[in-house]
This record gives C-alpha cells, sequence and structure tokens, in this order.
C-alpha cells in the first residue's frame, strides 16, 4: 500500500515536473516527451486500479 | 550560484532531465546518478557543493546513500520523497538532511530549495547543526536573533548581536579588532573606533557584572576573545 502511493506520486511526479517544463519553455514537447507524460499518467491509471477499495468500493485517501 | 555543482539522484530518467535543464539554466553544473553505488562513485569522484537525493533507489535506499555521502564529507543534501510518512525522518535527527521536496514537485521549487539551502551553508554562522550557541550563561539562537542570558531574554542592536555571535562562534580564541571588524561589518558600518563602544554596551547588557566581565574578555594589546566561565 505504501509502496503503491510511492510509486503513483513517482509517476505524476514525472507528468507535473515535465509539463512544467513544457511551459517554462525548459524542455521542447516533442512527441517522444509527450509521450513520457502520457505514459506516467496511463501507469497512475494502473496503480491507482491496484490501491486496496474499502467495502463501500471507494478508493482509501492518499 | 554560478559554477556550483549538484549531485542529482533519482532513478526516473525523466525527472533527472527536468531538474537538470532547470539547474543548468541558472548556471549550477550538475552530476546524475541513477542508483546508490553510482551517487557513492559519483560523489567522490565530482566532489558537488550540494546533492539531491531521492529516498527510494536502486541498489541500496537513498537513506543509506545519505549516510555513506555523510561519512566522506559533510554537504548539504535535499532529499526527494514520495512519503510523506517519511518526512520526519529524513529531516529530523536520525537522517538530518538539510531539506526535503515532497513528490510531485514543482521544478523551480526544488531550485529555490537548493539556492536557499546553498545560502544557509554557506553562511558559517548558521552552518552549525545547531541554531543555538551556549557560552556559559549566554546563549544565542541564531535563527531567531534572540539572547538568553541565566534565562532572561536581552536586546541588542544588529551590531552587537553580530559582534556576539562571532566571538561566540571562536570560544576561547582571541580576535583582533581587525578580524572582529572584518566579520561583523560586511557593509562597512563598525569603525574601529566604536568597536570599544559596541563592547561596552554589550558587556552591560549580557554580563552580570559588566565592570567586571567573564564572558567576553579583553585580551590587551590584542583585542577580545569570549570564554565560558567556570
Amino acid at each position: 500500500m505504501r509502496e503503491l502511493i510511492h510509486d503513483i506520486r513517482n509517476q505524476l511526479a514525472v507528468a507535473v515536473a515535465t509539463v512544467e517544463a513544457f511551459r517554462d519553455g525548459m524542455l521542447e514537447p516533442t512527441p517522444e516527451r509527450l509521450d513520457d507524460v502520457l505514459s506516467a499518467l496511463a501507469a497512475v491509471e494502473t496503480l491507482l486500479a491496484k490501491l486496496p477499495r474499502d467495502s463501500d468500493g471507494t478508493a482509501p485517501p492518499m | 550560484m554560478e559554477g556550483r555543482t549538484v549531485l542529482l539522484v533519482d532513478d526516473e530518467p525523466m525527472l533527472v532531465d527536468v531538474l537538470e535543464r532547470y539547474l543548468r539554466d541558472d548556471g549550477f553544473t550538475v552530476v546524475r546518478a541513477a542508483d546508490g553505488p553510482g551517487a557513492v562513485e559519483a560523489f567522490e569522484r565530482s566532489r558537488p557543493d550540494l546533492v539531491i537525493l531521492d529516498i527510494n533507489l536502486p541498489g541500496f535506499p537513498g537513506t543509506d546513500v545519505l549516510r555513506k555521502i555523510r561519512a566522506i564529507r559533510d554537504v548539504p543534501i535535499i532529499m526527494l520523497t514520495g512519503r510523506a510518512d517519511e518526512v520526519d525522518r529524513v529531516v529530523g535527527l536520525e537522517l538530518g538532511a538539510d531539506d526535503y521536496v515532497a513528490k510531485p514537485f514543482s521544478p523551480r521549487e526544488v531550485v529555490a530549495r537548493v539556492k536557499s539551502v546553498l545560502r544557509r551553508a554557506e553562511r558559517p554562522q548558521a552552518a552549525a547543526a545547531h541554531h543555538e550557541r551556549r557560552v556559559g550563561a549566554i546563549v544565542i539562537d541564531t535563527v531567531a536573533h534572540e539572547v538568553h542570558v541565566d534565562g532572561k531574554p536581552v536586546t541588542l542592536t544588529p551590531t552587537q548581536f553580530k559582534i556576539l555571535d562571532v566571538l561566540a562562534q571562536h570560544v576561547g580564541q582571541t580576535l583582533t579588532r581587525d578580524q572582529l571588524l572584518e566579520r561583523v561589518s560586511a557593509d562597512g558600518d563598525v569603525y574601529d573606533r566604536t568597536l570599544d563602544r559596541h563592547i561596552a554596551n554589550l558587556r552591560a547588557r549580557v554580563e552580570p557584572d559588566p565592570s567586571n566581565p567573564r564572558h567576553i574578555v579583553t585580551v590587551f594589546g590584542v583585542g577580545y576573545k569570549m570564554v565560558a566561565p567556570t
């Protein structure tokens, strides 16, 4: 559970930092880099699906 | 911050790319490592001024890297962490990192932390692990800029505070008048002829008996020194 949250934060960190670098003109938003951001977000989705659910079906708070 | 070297350790290449780009833009030289052993090797090779270290690394954990690095040389370390529950341990007494940044983070924020930690580390009076200096009955808090004598707060002028702090950094060591002036008067606002008056005023506030100073002692013909009365 802790490791899952850690991995989610890590992938979010990749997406957030990269998009911010695009915005600040630090990195060129090439198709490859945009794919990297999408991969990170897809990984977040996959990881979220692995989070244990409470009995009422909601995910526990992060 | 031109010319400073930052060792950047994270196993996520994209994050390292982004941070490297921001740090280079600010004039830093960046050395990268992606795992624990690589980090220690790069640290010894590149002698960085600061280390940014992910706590979760392949090879061995970032916490081990921190200990190994600190055993080689004392250098400011900023930890990157993906877990809120790690923070206390990271910046607390156990590991003693200088700062931490939680993931996800803004790269600009990381650069700002790097600069602030470097500034702090390069100010000698704040570089000590503790913010407090104790000399006899006098306790100096270098962060809050407060002085207590026998537990009671004492109000000092900024110049008096600086003189006291400089003397307290060199307990038992005589500082010449020139050395004192040079360290106290960064902006040239203290002159040789006023130093004695500042010292007298300072003694009036921190010495239990100012006419018989026991903390701030005159070394005749040389300067002053601070001693811890026994």
